[in-house]
This record gives structure tokens, C-alpha cells and sequence, in this order.
């Protein structure tokens, strides 16, 4: 489309939206980075996407990548495969992640040595299918990420059920359990996957730690059941409006959300109202 | 089709939020998803059509397109009628099970259950019009090759498939054609065609508004659901779709799942629904077509830009 003829000023080039092959600069002085590619001295683009410097250095962030996966991500996993000592974990990403034997929390307390027999009874622990609450604690040599659970907060996850967004679209911070005021509790992975579940009080988590591993779920009231709909359609509208995912956007969508129908948060015209409403609101805080 | 596998406590809370007529989107048991339907896309085509079924632009896609030939006649086949030719294909970018041959198995049911559908029901469930689509008796007819392609699946895909075929067949229109009846030195008298080149005079398919609109019903504990999502379909134990014509009569009727088989009764509790909610499907249909044709007729201007991730298609 536009193809600029002369080099913008420095201020200039970050934080424009650009298409592959569109021309950045041609001055000399400035690298290339991540998502750009060199041809006669000039930096074109070479994904859609919005464009960064950083003093000499110039990236362009794509719009829409797949998760890569950084040390200390805190993620949602689904277990694929059953292995020797480690599961295999969908992570969302170009390759599925790992979770050794030697990274999960035994049944009977923390400090509890593995023994042969739990090598013997994986899927007594985690089986396929299965979502687990896991962090990321390093790479392997083929890039896989190494996930661990060892943290009373993380493991298998039930009570509720799964939404899948944008990974981009979920930012990294602090805290990515949140407990929200409307009585549903929401793991917010950032490699995309989300899981929104009814409120189990922490105390209720840590005197059971036989139950750690448990399948059963607890008993969801109608109430509880119509509460994890509005707030799963409210991540699945704000996903698809493209609007970022914390727990302060699911609260204002829940908010805005309370005059319509669970049923019809999905359909065009209102979901686009709410996504408007949240921005509002997220402009008026900020 | 069990691609998705679910943990137990998911399948659980799908299993119980469903006996209690509340799904996981905040349906009800029998409430369906937004449909989007667009026609005459591909230009190529005498009739085409694409459907989706799902919500904020994402869902079940299905494309159909139709193609018409002239075939001449041989001995053994119908003295005077066309031929209807369905075929279903899933598209290896639908979904990860469906690389290489692992889609086989489903192209054959769905092909199947359009065959049925489409086909089979013009030959005397009120269908299409065959014998009108016969040229000249015992020497040439219309064959009609109805191609379906399936681009995404997020459950569903019997229900989009046959409101993507209906909306093609609509769609379609086939160049009119001249018949002459020659006679010759001798006295004997051939009927010979020819075919019309003009795009602007093309002529409809007879009997397409008596074609059936089909609702598949899954059955999860001991109820059943109506448009499962993929994640109800992961917990299905057996499913039956149902076709149903504007008349209210039952045209086809396919079970799917080999895990379980129907109670009798629940059987003809699901039949009799299944008028009611192709009644509701019929009228939405009807109004998803007008709304087709009306973007046809403004496509000229090129593709349009609304909010972004919505675009129709």
C-alpha cells in the first residue's frame, strides 16, 4: 500500500501498524530485530504488526503469534501423554511442554519422597486429558518448556470449565489467580488458555492435600453454574473484541454484562457494546 | 469424532449443567447458535454457499458449491430424470485429526448423510425436481455435482453442512436450454438440445424450497442437546440427526456414535422435537437467505471492513 518514499524521523517510526514488506527505514544507522528483514540497507517488515525501537533497535511485534513461552510464565496445560517419569503437556505453543515426575507436588505433603510405586501409578496423579495450573520453570535443549507444580496453589484444576483466547491478549503480571467478588475463581494462563471455576476457599485446598489429585468435582448451585457461564462468555467477548484479559476487564464486562442474558453475551450486537463499555471504563482508570 | 479429550471434571460439569437444562455458554438444551449464510461466492460455480454456525465470527464452516454438467444418457439409468451427485470433504486445516487420511472415515458418514439428505429425498420426499432436470428422455440430463468442504469444526458440522447445501441448490441457476425435435430425410424424428449461452438467461431449480433442513441431536446423560458444541460433542454417547421438510415430514434420518444406541422412547421424543425446532430452523433460514442475497447484490464494492474480527467471512 503506502510505501514511504523517505525515512521517517526517529519519534517517528515506533508504534506504527505495518504490513510484511513494508518499508521502515532506510537509514544505515539502525538494526534490524525481531520480525523485520534487511534488502539494500533498507529494514522492511516482514510480519503484520506494530513496530518497536529501542534506541538503534528496530522490531516489528506481530499482531498475532503463538505462544512462546518465557521462564516464571504461569500457564494452564492440558496432559497429552503419559510418559516415563514426565507428562506430555499441550501448552498452546509450537511444541508441548514437559512435566517431569521430579516437578509435581506428591499426595501426603510437600516434602514427600517419590517412590518407585508413584512411577509405576502416573496416572493416578495426572492422566490424559487432564488440565493442570502449572509454572514454567526452564527450557530443554529442544526448546520444550519444563513446567513444574510444586506450589500448593498449582495442579490439576476442576470446578469449572476451559476458555481459549489470544495469547497476546494476556498480559504477564503478579497474580494470576484471581479470586473475582462474584464468587468465581479465574487462572488467567498466559499462554491463552483460561479457567474459570467455582470458589474454593484456600483453606478448604490446603488441609486436603490427600485430595490434591482428585477428578470429583464439588457441588456447583445453579447460581455458581450461571455465574462461570456470564463470566466465561465475558472472556470469550473480550477475546474476540480483542480487548486485553485481567481480572479488572472480566470484572467491568461482568458488570456491564448483568442486563442481558448469559445466552446472549455472544451474539454480535451486544458483545460489541460491552467491549466498547469496558474500554471506556479501562480509558477512564487509566 | 472424539478429538477433544476433556479431563473428567470437565466432562462432569458439562454432563450435570446439561441435566440440568444449562449449558456451558448459558444455552439452553435446545437453543441453537448464531448462523452466519452468504451465497453466489464462488463465481466459477452454478450455485454456492457458506455457512457458518457459532458465535463472534468463529464456528463450524462449511462451503458448498455446485456445479451442473450435462451427461448423456445410458441404458439402465432412469429414462427421464436428472442425477443429483453429493460429495463431502473436511479440510485437513479443520481440525488436527483430519491430516493425511485421518478424515476418511467422516467424509464417508457426512457424504452419506447428504446423500440422504439431498439426493435421496428428491426422488419422492418432496425434494428437488428431478425429471425436471431431464434435457431429452433416454439421451441427455442435468447432473448436478454438489461439492462440500468443510473449513473449521467447532461441532455441529451435519446441521451447517445441510444449510450450506440448501442455500447452494437455492443459489444455483442453470443455463436454459433449447430442445428441437429435427426430422430428418428419412422420417424419423430426434430431439436434439443446445444449450444457451447467455449468463444472463439462467433459470432456477425446481423444487429446492421443499428441501429439508436437518437438526442433529446428541444425547449427553440422559438428555439431549441440540447444536453441540465441540466440548458437548466430546461427552456424547450417541447422536441422531434428523431431517425435516418444510412440510413437517421427516426425510432422513442418521445415527451417529458408536458407543451407545437410543432408548425407543427417547427416539420419538427426539423425532417429535425435531419437527418443532426445523419449523423455528425453516423461518430463520428463510430470512439468513434474504440477507445473503442482499449482500450479494452490494459485494461489487470490494470486501467490506467492519470490526475487524467480525467480518462475515
Amino acid at each position: 500500500m503506502d510505501v514511504d518514499t523517505e525515512p521517517p524521523a526517529p519519534r517517528d517510526i515506533a508504534s506504527r501498524i505495518v504490513t510484511p514488506g513494508t518499508l521502515i527505514t532506510s537509514d544505515p544507522a539502525y538494526m534490524r530485530g525481531h520480525g523485520t528483514f534487511v534488502e539494500n540497507t533498507a529494514i522492511y517488515s516482514s510480519v503484520a504488526g506494530a513496530v518497536e525501537r529501542i534506541n538503534k533497535l528496530v522490531s516489528v511485534r506481530p499482531l498475532k503469534q503463538r505462544y512462546g513461552g518465557e521462564i516464571g510464565d504461569i500457564i494452564v496445560g492440558r496432559i497429552t501423554e503419559v510418559a516415563a517419569k514426565r507428562w506430555r503437556v499441550d501448552v498452546n505453543s509450537r511444541q508441548d511442554g514437559v512435566l517431569l515426575l521430579s516437578s509435581i507436588n506428591l499426595p501426603g505433603g510437600i516434602q514427600r519422597r517419590k517412590s518407585e510405586s508413584d512411577e509405576l501409578q502416573m496416572r493416578s496423579f495426572f492422566a490424559e486429558g487432564d488440565l493442570v495450573f502449572a509454572e514454567v520453570q526452564s527450557y530443554f535443549a529442544d526448546g520444550a518448556l519444563s513446567l513444574h507444580t510444586r506450589s500448593i496453589q498449582y495442579g490439576k484444576l476442576r470446578n469449572g470449565t476451559l476458555v481459549t483466547v489470544f495469547p497476546q491478549l494476556v498480559p504477564r503480571s503478579r497474580n494470576h489467580f484471581h479470586s473475582l467478588p462474584c464468587g468465581v475463581d479465574v487462572v488467567l494462563g498466559v499462554n491463552g488458555y483460561i479457567w474459570v471455576s467455582k470458589h474454593v476457599p484456600a483453606s478448604t485446598i490446603e488441609e486436603n492435600s490427600e485430595m490434591i489429585y482428585s477428578d470429583k468435582n464439588e457441588f456447583i448451585s445453579d447460581d455458581e453454574r450461571e455465574t462461570i457461564a456470564r463470566i466465561a462468555n465475558c472472556i470469550q467477548l473480550l477475546n474476540r473484541l480483542y480487548v486485553k484479559i485481567t481480572d479488572t476487564s472480566i470484572i467491568f464486562a461482568y458488570e456491564a454484562s448483568l442486563g442481558h442474558a448469559v445466552k446472549d453475551l455472544l451474539t454480535q450486537d451486544i458483545a460489541t457494546d460491552l467491549a466498547h463499555a469496558v474500554n471506556s471504563r479501562l480509558d477512564q482508570q487509566a | 469424532m472424539a478429538s477433544l479429550v476433556l479431563s473428567p471434571a470437565e466432562q462432569d460439569f458439562i454432563i450435570r449443567g446439561i441435566e440440568k437444562g444449562f449449558r456451558g455458554d448459558g444455552r439452553g438444551n435446545l437453543d441453537r447458535r448464531e448462523v452466519t449464510l452468504r451465497t453466489g461466492m464462488i463465481s466459477q460455480a452454478s450455485g454456492s454457499a457458506r455457512c457458518r454456525i457459532g458465535n463472534l465470527g468463529v464456528g463450524t464452516d462449511v462451503l458448498v458449491g455446485v456445479k451442473a454438467e450435462v451427461n448423456a444418457w445410458t441404458p439402465g439409468e432412469p429414462e427421464a430424470l436428472g442425477s443429483v451427485v453429493c460429495n463431502v470433504e473436511c479440510s485437513p486445516s479443520a481440525a488436527q485429526e483430519f491430516e493425511g487420511r485421518g478424515a476418511e472415515e467422516i467424509n464417508v458418514e457426512l457424504t452419506q448423510l447428504l446423500d440422504r439428505v439431498i439426493s435421496r429425498g428428491s426422488q419422492g420426499a418432496g425434494g428437488l425436481d428431478l425429471s425436471a432436470l431431464c434435457i431429452i428422455p433416454k439421451q441427455a440430463y442435468w447432473v448436478l455435482h454438489v461439492d462440500a468442504l468443510v473449513l473449521d469444526v467447532r461441532g455441529s458440522i451435519a446441521d451447517a453442512l445441510v444449510m450450506a447445501a440448501r442455500a447452494a441448490l437455492m443459489d444455483t441457476r442453470l443455463p436454459r436450454v433449447v430442445v428441437e425435435t429435427i426430422t430428418d430425410d428419412s422420417g424419423t424424428a430426434q430431439a436434439e438440445f443446445d444449450v444457451v449461452d447467455d449468463a444472463e438467461d439462467l433459470v432456477a431449480l425446481k423444487g429446492v424450497s421443499g428441501l429439508p433442513v436437518a437438526v442433529t441431536f446428541n444425547q449427553v446423560g440422559k438428555r439431549y442437546v441440540v447444536d453441540a458444541s465441540e466440548q458437548e460433542e466430546a461427552v456424547t454417547q450417541a447422536k441422531l440427526t434428523v431431517a425435516v421438510s418444510p412440510a413437517l415430514e421427516i426425510c432422513a434420518i442418521q445415527k451417529g456414535g458408536i458407543f451407545r444406541g437410543f432408548q425407543p422412547s427417547l427416539m420419538s421424543e427426539i423425532l417429535q422435537t425435531a419437527q418443532r425446532i426445523a419449523k423455528e430452523e425453516l423461518t430463520r433460514f428463510v430470512a439468513l437467505y434474504e440477507e445473503a442475497a442482499k449482500h450479494k447484490e452490494q459485494q461489487s464494492d470490494g470486501p467490506s471492513t467492519g470490526s475487524t474480527f467480525l467480518v462475515a467471512f
